[in-house]
């Protein structure tokens, strides 16, 4: 996350470094990395607009990451394994990251 | 509940003093030093005033957006509502963010590409209510819900109306909306299956999906 700083006075909850976490482990509003392969990738018209959401699971689940404004992502295909850094929002009862930070890891 | 909100003009001002006194924890945040120097000095204490730029993440942090709420960002100025918004979201995924729409012509983009749960439109809102004040027998849309997927709906049935006479249950209305409450003489009656509505009542319709037109049919015709 480009606009994350660091502050005098945070909180473990927010940490400028992110917890690594599996993906079970993730709680809403958390600064945290996770990793995983990506495992569905959906071009989604968000009210009109183009996002790309992309699925990653790793061995405990499942999470979607979800990039506004854009249909494609260089470098994210299917099966490919990456690592994201965010705070995920609940939607209903599920996680989601809205535009994180990402890395693509090796094969 | 913790409330943070974005513009310190007559709307924050007036949505901290009501939701101090039903007893939340309500932060106005405002740049202009001349707005933090005139607040009310006889203020009870529960609301806080920050003076910062709420467009930038650090103010964001110091106010404490990251275990907020509720962001509102009400400003007079759309690009900085929506710049709240989008950063309560993203970068502090606030669980519900209501906006302020003040050009009509912006309201498109109040949703959630821009991290916006529940948009408020004064112009719309105003067009909404005289319409609701002049028609009778028409379908008149109060409010949107859920980014447009839920609406609030209202109709003064007309002395033509299929539905009058009819229990609330024979109208055949669609699974996708539900009657919500039924005006009548100045009284609130709480719908039931066996409510029968007469002409002149004001019903309430919740509606989702595409079931719009179906519930117009039923109620108006």
């Amino acid at each position: 996350m480009a606009l994350r700083r660091k502050s005098k006075n945070q909180s473990d909850h927010d940490a400028s470094e992110p917890v690594a976490v599996s993906i079970a482990d993730m709680q809403a509003r958390q600064y945290v990395c996770v990793s995983g392969k990506v495992t569905r990738m959906t071009a989604r018209p968000t009210s009109g607009q183009p996002a790309l959401a992309v699925m990653i699971s790793d061995d405990s689940g499942t999470v979607t990451a979800v990039w506004t404004g854009r249909r494609s992502i260089g470098g994210i295909t299917l099966g490919r394994r990456i690592a994201i850094k965010g705070i995920a929002v609940a939607r209903g009862t599920k996680l989601e990251f809205t535009n994180p930070s990402y890395t693509l890891l090796p094969r | 509940m913790k409330v943070i909100i974005a513009g310190a003009g007559s709307v924050g001002r007036y949505m901290a003093e009501q939701l101090q006194n039903s007893g939340h924890e309500v932060t106005l945040v405002d740049n202009q030093v001349s707005v933090i120097n005139n607040r009310p000095k006889d203020a009870k204490g529960g609301v806080t005033w920050h003076l910062g730029d709420a467009c930038e993440v650090a103010t964001l942090e110091a106010v404490g957006v990251a275990d907020a709420d509720i962001v509102a960002a009400v400003t007079g100025d759309d690009e900085d509502n929506l710049v709240v918004s989008l950063l309560s979201k993203q970068e502090f995924a606030v669980p519900r963010v209501l906006a302020r729409v003040n050009n009509p012509k912006n309201e498109w983009m109040f949703n959630d590409m821009w991290g916006v749960d529940v948009s408020v439109s004064t112009p719309h809102l105003l067009t909404a209510l005289v319409e609701e004040a002049v028609t009778v027998g028409s379908f008149v849309r109060l409010l949107s819900l859920e980014g447009g997927k839920a609406r609030l709906a209202e109709v003064t049935l007309a002395a033509n109306s299929p539905a009058i006479g009819k229990e609330l249950s024979d109208l055949g209305l669609p699974r996708e909306s539900t009657v919500v409450a039924v005006l009548r003489d100045g009284h609130v009656v709480v719908p039931r299956g066996d409510t029968v509505l007469n002409g002149g009542d004001e019903v309430l319709v919740l509606v989702t999906g595409g079931v719009e037109d179906d519930v117009r049919k039923a109620l108006v015709g």
